[in-house]
């Protein structure tokens, strides 16, 4: 079925696959007015171009219940290029709305717990991909003079050939770096002059030099990307970083709801970072997430904007030794080892849901202040983050559908090799003027496949660019629409060479056709059901009294933890964001001959984890006394201690 | 009026530099004055004593009404030297008030190089919003009577904030506090994480407006009355004495009934540690919330310096030690060995005018600071700023060796007549039992007694006064135009900064803080075909632009230094050079080609 061939998310046709932003209103609006008990939906700020950027919540019971409940968050859109993550957010929500009233589960978790979910959290960006002519970006429209030149916004990207997509430029030249894939070439990858190769070809957006100043289309609308304006590791001066830390109106919306609602227990987030496809290194092993001082100079930190035509020139970033690094009492830079565990098997269970075995190696990891980051590493709570289709993994589905016929293997069938990076425009075929992108999955070593890629000839002569030649075999049969075939363009600003215009279409490499759309939608939405299930949830074990004489008791209680997740992880314990669980009897203190009126608990472990509490009481005149615990991110219980036995 | 200035010129040759005509600055617009009082028989001393349009003492603290009030009156009686507007609403909705002072008819206000000052962000270092206050109300008044102050207010623009954290002082000045308590702002802050906000603040248990201490008589207390001041002080007992006290902390209750007495009072955190430079989260650095400038206050004073990149200086005012502190704030932060030159220098002329008061780096000198203020001015804006720490007890014998406590009391009682002083009194407290209650006032130890905070408001205002004489002005110095061919025409221009401060720090060029200096050669009939830098005057090495030769971008054009650039010019008639610095202003020359 797969292989009939697809209308691409390019082109006006296929975009009704997606929503736009009045059909994404529409449908959250239709959502709210059809289970009024269980969903609220609101527009939490307006975008920039004054778009609302929507908020939902789902839970049952009134305003003070839901934020005294374990909650969830799931950010969506946060890259602006994130269309399927945006779909996969309003798949689930739809979902658990519906089955409220059908599946006890659910009934169960939207009764207990509290879901938020803001499924675009940048419209303007998403918005590119409806409107014409389409360009990929993941930033907003805050305008920035991305090649400090002292003019803003001066010079974006033109469609020069008219067919409403901005797509590349290749331009034949003899200073050019880049050379055509032997094996493709309508591919582009760097000249290694170690094998003698010498470059030829100048890759570029498509576009002109608008200012003159020789560079293309290096400073076009906006902006800031909005997952890297967060605090943690965030990279100061970076062209698309914003001109601070949570300096957009959107991000600081975001960031103060995640402070009134310290009841978010998980986070997850789609985007451009990823704890779920590859496991999160330990702590110590060279540190997870690259700290903005271990870039190299001229890096942007933008994400993977496969076919993004918006690029920063040699100038845009910032010396590598600005970047804020603590001294002494250093801040983590990779998950807390007491926390790892969490992570791997949340990993697993998400790859399974995926339809995925192992882990994807080459993986976005942190990115430099991604909002997923700062939810972990400054306030303390699991958070998860996951680039909900890519290139890489739509190859690994295909290697592990179980073929209908058999055929005979060839290249283009084969595996990804691990020691590629997911997103090879960035690594192997970079156009000019654009920063280098921090790809650290190229160690030699890591290919633990060569056996594999002997079986052809080609490949073992050569493996450079073998995913990019996959994905686009893979794109011939399945969105043909998704890449542009070259074809020669006399332009302006280089008059005595041959330019060409083609390569990926906006949104070929981030935004799945609808067929792979649709299970990818329902397979994440399989694991954001069970990631809620997921969260902590205190309770009490049991409560025993036993009396000493003299109207003196005492009492045990024991204090659980039902759900999977840990009361307070690691990192929450570390950064203090997290309240302690508290167990208070409503007593006078004079009551207590031993113990306290409000006694702090430990973390309790998930699963069953337990701690039990002795007091000594005199009560003369109580046979009931008030327990209450309250977790911050596991619930509050209520209920009476009776006094048992007689009274003096 | 020629006269004058030859006088002026003979008496004090260091104002020739300002005085002197320049090709692009107005000139001053006023004359030095006789200073006047209204009395025949009062006559004024120098500094500041003259009578002034506005009144004001500078002998005693102003809530935050009362510094408005100030503010709001220079403004009334000075609308050609001032604007007065809010930077936006502190947590309580108390407005963040901002003096600009320039003289607005010479030049641009917005284009002419700036200077941001501003204090008590810590809301109990109160003395700050007075130095600043006063630094309004004496450059208003010595405009057109002082020619040194002429030429800065036609030159630069002040940005005075005399207090940033507005709730934080009025909770101090109005309410029961200690000379270290209100050091926070408002905003509700869960100190002791048990779920309730600020539930248990100190109480002023005896009345008496102010927060002390509380003491126990006790056997085994550690502390005994001292020989010599016993009604005031305690000193520890010898290791084989007998004491007579334990102090129980300041002066409060279990207000929550946790067991614990004062531990989550008003606020909680530190404004000086919300701001995005090298901000750490409050398990690395205490009080720094949840995330950079999400206190309003410092959001607020965020956009204004966005705003108005021409800033190119800043002071900040805290209280106490006597400190011209600059960044960097932690061990490895960020300072230009070229900025670390020019702060050094301007702050070795603060430790002449400010007595006692020593030049430091915050992290080396002081101790580590995550997230503060002067460190996001400097590492993230580039402006080049100080932090003074106002007053220290050195001053109270003019002698950095007499500051030992005996010695502080021994001034309370013999200079002061125990103004500040709270005797030792019984109490009955609900938890302790018998104790006492006694110390000094809030006023006593973090700020100068009434007769040395003028003093110190003069002391510091000069000292700031002189940094901003430093900030950039640029000057056009040369240019010549030499015929190549018919209507073919080289010029030479020759740009120097007659300053210490370069017109974009090192701090700024490195990250592309602000853009650079560009300068531009227009004419209706003339075409700018190639232009560059001269490397060398004398040989005459030029490096040529690549793009867009009719405009050059400079990246600095440092203190007390010239550069030189090239136009290779076609055509004829008249041309304009104009250099356009973000912080060291527009400047225009025109000629016609020979």
């Amino acid at each position: 079925l797969l292989l009939t061939a697809l209308a691409g998310p390019p082109g006006a046709a296929s975009a009704a696959d997606y929503l736009d932003a009045g059909a994404l209103g529409a449908r959250l609006r239709d959502l709210a007015s059809s289970y009024p008990a269980i969903v609220r939906v609101e527009s939490a700020a307006e975008s920039l171009e004054k778009r609302p950027v929507w908020r939902v919540e789902l839970g049952a019971g009134e305003a003070a219940k839901r934020l005294a409940r374990p909650a969830m968050l799931v950010v969506a859109g946060v890259e602006g290029t994130d269309l399927a993550g945006s779909a996969a957010a309003l798949a689930w929500i739809e979902r658990l709305a519906r089955q409220y009233e059908t599946s006890p589960t659910i009934h169960g978790l939207l009764d207990a717990a509290t879901i938020y979910v803001f499924p675009r959290l940048n419209p303007d960006a998403a918005e590119k991909f409806f409107a014409l002519p389409v360009i990929e970006t993941s930033v907003n429209t805050r305008p920035t003079d991305d090649d400090h030149d002292g003019i803003t916004d001066e010079d974006g990207n033109e469609d020069l050939n008219g067919d409403k997509r901005i797509t590349w430029m290749r331009v034949k030249d003899p200073e050019g770096t880049f050379i055509l894939d032997p094996l493709d070439p309508r591919l582009l990858m760097k000249a290694d002059p170690i094998k003698g190769e010498v470059g030829a070809w100048k890759m570029f957006t498509e576009g002109r030099d608008d200012d003159r100043d020789e560079q293309w289309n290096e400073d076009g609308p906006g902006g800031v990307n909005l997952n890297r304006n967060f605090p943690f590791q965030y990279n100061w001066f970076a062209a698309d970083a914003g001109v601070h830390q949570v300096s957009e109106p959107v991000t600081r919306m975001l960031a103060d709801f995640v402070i009134a609602h310290p009841n978010i227990a998980v986070a997850f987030t789609f985007g451009a970072a990823d704890n779920l496809l590859q496991a999160p290194r330990a702590e110590g092993s060279s540190g997870g997430a690259p700290g903005a001082g271990d870039r190299p100079e001229g890096t942007r930190s933008g994400g993977p904007r496969s076919g993004g035509p918006r690029s920063g020139g040699p100038r845009s970033a910032g010396p590598a030794a600005e970047s804020p690094r603590p001294e002494g009492r250093a801040t983590p830079s990779s998950i807390n080892d007491n926390d790892l565990a969490y992570y791997r098997r949340l990993g697993e269970l998400y790859r399974k849901s995926l339809g995925l075995k192992d882990e994807l190696q080459g993986q976005g990891a942190s990115q430099p202040g991604s909002f997923s980051d700062w939810i972990y590493f400054h306030r303390g709570r699991l958070s998860l983050a996951a680039q909900p289709w890519s290139p890489a993994m739509q190859l690994e589905l295909e290697k592990l559908r179980p073929k209908p016929e058999a055929k005979k293997p060839s290249s283009e069938d084969k595996k990804t090799s691990p020691s590629e990076s997911p997103a090879p425009s960035d690594a192997a075929a970079r156009p000019e003027g654009r920063g280098r992108r921090d790809d650290r999955s190229t160690s030699p070593g890591a290919s633990t496949r060569s056996g594999d890629a002997r079986s052809s000839p080609s490949a073992s002569a050569d493996k450079r660019n073998e995913q990019e030649r996959a994905f686009l075999k893979w794109l011939d049969k399945n969105a043909p629409d998704a890449f542009v075939a070259w074809k020669e363009f006399k332009h302006p600003d280089f008059p005595d060479r041959r330019v060409e215009i083609g390569g990926f279409a906006p949104f070929a490499k981030t935004a799945p056709p609808k067929p792979v759309l649709d299970a990818l939608v329902a397979r994440h939405a399989d694991f954001l059901t069970t990631l809620a299930l997921q969260m902590p949830r205190v309770a009490i074990r049991s409560m025993t009294s036993k009396h000493l004489g003299q109207s003196v008791y005492e009492v045990k209680i024991q204090v659980e933890n039902t759900g999977w997740l840990p009361t307070v992880l690691a990192q929450g314990e570390t950064t203090r964001e997290i309240n302690p669980t508290r167990l208070t009897l409503d007593l006078d203190p004079k009551a207590i001959l031993s113990g306290t009126k409000i006694t702090r608990l430990p973390i309790l472990a998930g699963s069953g984890g337990m701690q039990e509490t002795r007091y000594i009481l005199h009560v003369p005149d109580r046979s009931e006394i008030k327990v209450t615990v309250v977790s911050a991110l596991g619930g509050t219980v209520e209920t009476s201690l009776k006094l048992d036995g007689e009274k003096r | 009026m020629k006269q004058a200035r030859r006088l002026l010129r003979l008496l004090l040759p260091a104002l020739a530099l300002a005085l002197a005509p320049s090709i692009h600055a107005g000139e001053a617009t006023t004359q030095p004055a006789a200073a006047k009082l209204e009395s025949p028989h009062v006559f004024p001393a120098l500094g500041a004593s003259f009578e002034p349009k506005v009144r004001a003492d500078w002998n005693r603290f102003h809530d935050n009404a009362g510094l408005f009030a100030i503010l709001s009156d220079l403004n009334k009686a000075f609308p050609d030297l001032t604007k007065l507007y809010s930077l936006g609403k502190s947590v309580d909705g108390r407005d963040l008030w901002c003096l600009e002072v320039t003289a607005r008819k010479a030049g641009n206000p917005d284009r002419k190089p700036g200077m941001y000052i501003d204090g008590n962000i810590h809301g109990n270092e109160v003395q700050g919003g007075e130095v600043v206050a006063y630094t309004a109300w004496y450059l208003c008044h010595q405009h057109g009577r002082l020619a040194r102050v002429t030429e800065l207010l036609d030159r630069a623009v002040f940005y005075l904030v005399p207090t940033n954290n507005p709730d934080g002082r009025d909770y101090w000045l109005h309410n029961p506090n200690t000379a270290s308590s209100s050091r926070s702002g408002l905003r509700p802050h869960d100190d002791d994480r048990d779920g309730l906000i600020d539930e248990d603040g100190p109480d002023d248990l005896n009345g008496d407006g102010v927060i002390t201490y509380m003491r126990i008589r006790d056997p085994n207390g550690r502390l005994k009355r001292h020989p010599d001041f016993p009604n005031y002080l305690m000193v520890p007992a010898r290791d084989d004495e007998r004491g007579e006290f334990t102090i129980l902390g300041l002066e409060g209750i279990d207000n929550d009934g946790d067991g614990r007495v004062n531990e989550d009072g008003p606020g909680g955190y530190d404004a000086n540690r919300n701001w995005p430079w090298d901000w750490q989260p409050g398990y690395i650095q205490n009080g720094s919330l949840e995330y950079p400038a999400s206190l309003p206050e410092t959001r607020a004073i965020v956009e204004f310096v966005l705003a108005h990149p021409n800033i190119g200086a800043m002071q900040s005012y805290h209280n106490s030690g006597g400190m011209i502190l600059r960044s960097p704030g932690r061990a490895g932060g960020v300072i230009r060995p070229q900025d670390d030159q020019v702060l050094s220098y301007i702050a070795s002329i603060g430790e002449k005018v400010l007595p006692f008061y020593r030049s430091m780096v915050i992290y080396r000198d002081l101790y580590t600071v995550w997230g503060g203020e002067i460190d996001w001015f400097y590492g993230g804006r580039g402006i080049l700023s100080f932090t003074n720490e106002l007053w220290t007890p050195a001053n109270l014998y003019r002698d950095a060796t007499r500051t030992s406590d005996a010695q502080d009391i021994e001034f309370l009682k013999y200079a002061l007549l125990e103004d500040g002083v709270v005797e030792w009194k019984e109490y009955d407290h609900p938890t302790y039992g018998r104790i006492e209650i006694g110390g000094t006032r809030k006023e006593w130890g973090r700020t100068p007694p009434s007769f040395l905070l003028e003093e110190e408001c003069h002391r510091n205002m000069s000292f700031t006064l002189y940094h901003a004489s430093t900030l950039p002005q640029l000057r056009i110095a040369e240019v010549k135009a030499e015929r190549l061919a018919n209507n073919l025409h080289k010029v030479w221009v020759t740009i120097e900064n007659q300053r210490l401060m370069p017109t974009r720090s090192a701090q700024d060029v490195a990250n592309h803080i602000t853009r650079q200096d560009v300068v531009t050669l227009t004419g209706p009939k003339v075409q700018v075909l190639s232009s560059g830098f001269v490397r060398d005057r004398f040989f005459r090495e030029v490096v040529a632009v690549e793009r867009r030769p009719e405009r050059i971008e400079i990246e600095s054009v440092s203190g007390m230094q010239a550069v030189r650039v090239q136009f290779i010019i076609g055509g004829e008639g008249a041309y304009t050079i104009t250099v356009d610095s973000v912080k060291g202003g527009l400047v225009t020359f025109s000629q016609t080609l020979p």
